[in-house]
């Protein structure tokens, strides 16, 4: 294109079906666009996101000679690309487009009785589009390479698939877990809804798995520290938390030969101090040198320093493997990755807050998850299911659904829907008629949501087995303080009477909630959280394994509640989308990044502590002290040039005249 | 649909039509009620948490969720001619309770003033309201309550308006206000 010509403008109105042009006049905007300068040719059609509507876009370029070209449509957060492709297919430029966003910022706040107004306001947007249309420049996007690294946060189910994914397509995958083995959430469950398959069966072969891959390098009991870089080269550093226990490769690099913890548990055996054990919700022992549980991934025990007294017993039991170092320190380690993905996972909210149920006040109401572990074979009891008062088989139990979910009260109560407590009741209630002959089951629900594939039928096979669903919410819960059984008290909504159910034990299917320290986490990736708290997509439907952040990619239930099947499959949605930048070996960044004008720099570096990005720097140039810019590291922000006192710095597609022509176009009405 | 007779006056009660068609929605009175009660009543999932917490349901035929649910569906007449309105005590358990935030006991008393508006007050509110005006008590003081008092070492009359019946006038002209005691007369005269 030449670029002393005078600009030729096209404009493109959409109509997205009636939401643009159910609110505004397309016509009377369309009319008014072939008055403004510049403007050779304005045009309009029903979806110009589609392939005519993109076609006319193309076409018009060639036939027109345009130098720039502005649609009027949705927000550039959803086409920008699509129609800077179709720029680029008419032989432009792909930055000389520009976006005026009438329908989320127009017809759709603007949909009753504003019909003038809203093409008013459409004129108001396409005439300032066309300013800064007129003084767009051609843009190179940057090429960076891409590391052949990826790092999984998290390794629960969905972590560890995603890592496995990731592995067998034959890239170098970091699985970081913070806590001493890996496994997740899904390790503390018995069986799984709906086929009933005994979730150690399932899982613990993928552990293995995870354990023996060449490509995956597991790091448990390590937590991220830093994040830097951008997509393609980011630089993570680990902190890797004190274990007091050597591997045996560990060992071997320290010279111990043969050395190193096989696991054989000697030194858990002498150790003196007892505390609650974690991963069975607190209700067995656990040494102050522990595993969670034997199935663990990897067989290597953990000294917890915040209880350990340091009586050396571990260390003498241990003998020749010399394993044991109670004065490790934490260490940091910095990987280099191209691609991360998120699975942080989630907590049960602390239910306890909601004070009509009784949680932690009376003995025998317990939550989903501590029964899960009373009634696994391999959990404290060994499958017996007990109640915690007494030690007693309970005969009668009731299950509280919507604990805490489905509720806006705030407080420790969620809005959302927590998707999976529904099925997990129901595989409860069928374990307690498997287990317990003769037990009378009390299920109290507002609606059973069994949405998934089998799930309804499954939902059909416990009706038949005979649990009592009982349609109410539970408004409270009442201790008898001999028996320490409790009475339920909500309204049977069918039946329209109010109900007194006396059961022997209660449960209560909490709500989840996003697991403890992802917020610190996913600021660090840079990854925004939904107004819900779990951690946002890129598109809720288009993009749902993306984040904001290019390069990192969300997996299970840190991006919103899910069951396994969901998880696994995100995650491995998650996994091939961040194996792509990897595979293609290279990824294009916007080319956004600010420009030092040499000249006018006074090299006064004020602009170097202002980057949030660390993208600044000074250097020498022809002799004198002016900026450099990493460009692959800048985001465009904006930051620094409108800072710059000597208005040194320029902000590509953003620049002063471009801005100052939008400005000039509101504000002059259109009149030259 | 016209209805079928019989011809037969007992037989066609018996065997009217008692489901509910869309003519029985007055959709003016759940704004009225939205606007009273200032509570999102419309976000009613009849969950039952409020007839589960409420003190009256076990012990009568109230059932606060079956008037949010009439609050919601607009059926007026229904909700305002059925005597369990009166039975609410409002002790506010099921709007503490509620997980969706809604203020049921506001509901129901909108719903009250609603049916002031028709005259649908049970009697015992509106001679209530009465000795009220002339007593300046919901329930004055008697010869048990006199004895037990002076029992107790209390003077006999409270240091109320019946210690001091001078200020019976200014409670009257509050009532007077809002023209309750005159509806209360002539509602009762009427009946």
């Amino acid at each position: 294109m030449a670029e002393n010509t005078e600009p030729r403008i096209g404009v493109f109105l959409c109509h997205c079906g009636t939401n643009i042009a159910g609110s505004l006049s397309i016509q009377d905007v369309v009319d008014y666009a072939k008055t403004l300068p510049y403007v050779t040719i304005a045009d309009q059609y029903q979806y110009m996101c589609s392939t005519p509507g993109q076609k006319k876009i193309d076409d018009a370029i060639k036939e027109h000679n345009l130098t720039g070209v502005v649609v009027a449509a949705c927000s550039p957060r959803l086409h920008e690309p699509t129609f800077r492709t179709a720029t680029k297919e008419g032989g432009l430029n792909p930055f000389r487009f520009e976006m005026a966003n009438i329908r989320e910022q127009n017809s759709w706040v603007h949909m009753h009785g504003m019909w003038e107004e809203a093409t008013e306001k459409a004129k108001d947007q396409v005439r300032m589009a066309v300013a800064k249309a007129a003084k767009l420049e051609d843009l190179i996007p940057k090429s960076v390479p891409v590391e052949r690294a990826a790092m999984v946060v998290g390794a629960g189910v969905g972590g560890m698939q995603a890592a496995l994914d990731l592995a067998s397509a034959g890239i170098k995958t970091y699985l970081i877990e913070a806590t001493p083995t890996i496994g997740g959430r899904m390790s503390q469950l018995d069986k799984t809804f709906p086929t009933l398959d005994c979730s150690q069966c399932i899982l613990t072969p993928k552990m293995v798995d995870v354990g023996r891959h060449p490509n995956i390098e597991m790091m448990t009991y390590t937590e991220v520290e830093k994040v830097e870089g951008y997509i393609g080269n980011f630089d993570i550093t680990l902190r890797k938390k004190a274990r007091g226990v050597l591997t045996p490769d560990e060992a071997t690099a320290k010279g111990i030969v043969g050395g190193g913890c096989n696991g054989c548990g000697d030194c858990a055996e002498v150790c003196p101090v007892i505390k609650p054990n974690p991963f069975e919700m607190g209700m067995a022992p656990r040494k102050a040198i522990y595993i969670y549980h034997a199935q663990v991934m990897p067989l290597i025990y953990t000294v917890d320093f915040d209880s350990c007294v340091k009586c050396n017993l571990c260390v003498d039991a241990c003998g020749d493997k010399k394993a044991i170092d109670l004065e490790m320190q934490d260490e940091f380690i910095t990987v280099k990755v191209g691609t991360a993905i998120l699975a942080t996972g989630f907590d049960l909210i602390p239910i306890e807050g909601k004070r009509e149920w009784g949680y932690k006040q009376f003995d025998n109401v317990i939550s989903s998850l501590e029964f899960e572990r009373l009634i696994c074979a391999s959990g404290p009891t060994g499958g017996h299911l007990i109640r915690p008062s007494d030690g007693k088989t309970p005969m009668a139990v009731g299950y509280v659904l919507c604990a805490g979910s489905r509720d806006n009260t705030g407080g420790v109560a969620k809005a959302y829907c927590s998707r999976f407590c529904c099925m997990y009741s129901l595989k409860h209630a069928h374990q307690m008629y498997e287990k317990i002959p003769g037990c009378k089951v009390y299920l109290f629900y507002m609606d059973i949501r069994s949405f998934g594939k089998a799930y309804e039928e499954f939902y059909y096979r416990i009706q038949n087995e005979g649990t009592k669903f009982i349609r109410g919410r539970v408004a409270n819960v009442l201790e008898d303080p001999v028996t320490k059984n409790l009475h339920v008290y909500t309204e049977d909504t069918l039946l329209g009477r109010p109900v007194d159910i006396e059961v022997e034990m209660l449960v209560l299917a909490a709500a989840i909630q996003p697991k403890e320290g992802a917020d610190v986490l996913r600021k660090k990736f840079g990854v925004s959280a939904s107004q819900d708290g779990w951690m946002l997509e890129a598109h809720p439907k288009l993009n749902p394994c993306g984040t904001t952040t290019a390069g990192v990619f969300l997996a299970g239930v840190c991006q919103g509640p899910k069951d396994i099947p969901d998880t696994v499959a995100q995650a491995e949605g998650a996994a091939s989308a961040a194996s792509i930048p990897i595979h293609m070996g290279e990824v294009e960044l916007e080319p956004y990044f600010a420009m030092c004008i040499e000249d006018l720099c006074a090299g006064c570096g004020m602009c170097v502590n202002l980057c949030p990005y660390a993208a600044l720097a000074l250097g020498e140039k022809n002799g004198r002290t002016v900026m450099v810019v990493t460009e692959a590291k800048c985001k465009g922000c904006g930051t620094c040039g409108g800072f710059c006192p000597g208005g040194a710095i320029k902000m590509q597609h953003f620049t002063t005249p471009q801005i100052a022509a939008q400005i000039d176009a509101f504000f002059a009405g259109g009149e030259q | 649909m016209a209805a079928k007779t019989y011809n037969i006056p007992e037989l066609d009660t018996k065997l009217a039509d008692r489901r509910y068609h869309l003519t029985d929605a007055n959709p003016e009175f759940t704004q009225k009620i939205l606007k009273t009660s200032r509570t999102i009543a419309n976000m009613c999932y009849q969950c039952g948490t409020c007839t589960g917490s409420c003190p009256s349901a076990p012990r009568s035929s109230y059932r606060i969720r079956l008037f949010m649910r009439r609050c919601v569906l607009g059926l007026e007449d229904e909700a305002l001619t059925d005597p369990d309105l009166w039975l609410c005590t409002t002790c506010y358990s099921c709007t503490d309770r509620c997980p969706r935030d809604i203020a049921p006991t506001d509901v129901i008393m909108a719903m009250r003033n609603l049916a002031f508006l028709r005259d649908i007050v049970p009697k015992n509110f509106l001679q209530t309201c009465q000795l009220i005006y002339n007593s300046g008590h919901g329930v004055p003081n008697n010869d048990v309550n006199r004895a037990a008092r002076t029992k107790l070492g209390l003077p006999a009359d409270p240091p109320t308006t019946h210690s001091y019946p001078e200020f019976i006038k200014g409670i009257q002209k509050i009532i007077d206000h809002y023209g309750l005691k005159e509806n209360a007369d002539r509602i009762l005269k009427g009946d």
